[in-house]
């Protein structure tokens, strides 16, 4: 039972996150091709928990090949989001002194 | 929002999951156990069955009792003939007439100024909104949708203000050239 709780719940989670973000694509917001992709993941999740109640081990390589497609789209989301927190710079990172002559030094 | 994270998280067990089990060497005669089974016996099948089952039908049930349920209108808006320019609809003013409804349709008559005000609420949801040029001929449909739209930049939106919370949907009436030019000019007819 382990392995079809697994991919069933990860179906379900992952299919609701990104089915919530393409449904924005109605406001006008553009939607990534890779979401459609890691959607079809989700089915496939869906899909191997079922198939595992009789054929774990084939189960285990579509749910694999299903897992691939969805990191297809949390993959680039997750490095930029990191990207991102890493380069936030504090704002006192920089501080710049002037100096009665024009000139400046600058810390940072 | 936590969703992102689980998902994440879930993913993560999946893939290291079903690599191990797809990627592991069978030994023969061992035997399975809750981490690696080997199939799932007849009575865990029905039990999974019916919970497939039960689900679906919750599903559904759930679906057609929100549709059901849905209290969302579509809008007719009512033009002034010839008119162009920004039309502004502020809903739940106390002191003004709530809008009537016909045929199964709200219909929000604009008067020359362009803005409306009204004590109905907004409707959110699902639904067709139509418009028309209304004058003492008659009324006639405007194109709200393709190349020859006439109905552009609908917005809903809502702002405080000393009379407190206004909830507000705006929309221009006009050619594609005329909405471009008035964006590239910043200003709006009726001032908003």
């Amino acid at each position: 039972m382990l392995p079809f709780f697994l991919y069933f719940i990860t179906g379900v989670i992952t299919g609701f996150h990104i089915y919530a973000l393409l449904s924005l694509a109605v406001y006008g917001v553009p939607f990534n091709p890779l979401e459609v992709v890691a959607l079809l993941g989700s089915f496939g999740l869906l899909l191997a928990a079922y198939v595992s109640l009789f054929r774990p081990h084939g189960a285990a390589k579509l749910a694999l090949v299903a897992a691939l497609a969805i990191w297809s789209f949390y993959g680039p989301a997750l490095a930029k989001v990191v990207r991102t927190r890493l380069e936030k710079r504090s704002e006192l990172s920089q501080v710049t002194f002037r100096q009665p002559a024009g000139q400046t030094t600058a810390l940072g | 929002m936590i969703l992102p994270y689980l998902a994440t998280a879930l993913l993560i067990l999946v893939t290291v999951y079903s690599a191990t089990v797809s990627f592991r060497q069978r030994v023969e005669g061992a035997t399975p156990n809750w981490i690696f089974p080997d199939g799932a016996g007849r009575s865990v099948r029905i039990l999974v069955g019916l919970f497939t089952l039960v689900l679906g039908i919750g599903l559904v049930a759930w679906i057609s009792l929100s549709a059901r349920n849905s209290t969302q209108r579509s809008l007719r808006f009512l033009i002034p003939e010839s008119y162009t320019g920004w039309v502004r609809v502020e809903f739940e003013i106390a002191g003004e007439s709530p809008v009537p409804v016909e045929g199964g349709q709200t219909v929000l008559k604009i008067p020359p100024s362009g803005v409306l005000r009204t004590s109905s609420p907004e409707q959110y949801g699902w639904a067709e909104d139509d418009y028309f040029y209304y004058s003492s001929a008659g009324v006639r449909r405007l194109p709200n949708s393709g190349h020859g739209s006439l109905i552009w930049g609908k917005i809903n939106g809502a702002e405080s203000g000393p009379s407190g919370k206004r909830k507000y949907e705006e929309f221009f009436v006009g050619t594609e050239q005329q909405y471009r030019d008035q964006a590239k000019g910043g200003d709006k007819k009726n001032g908003y």
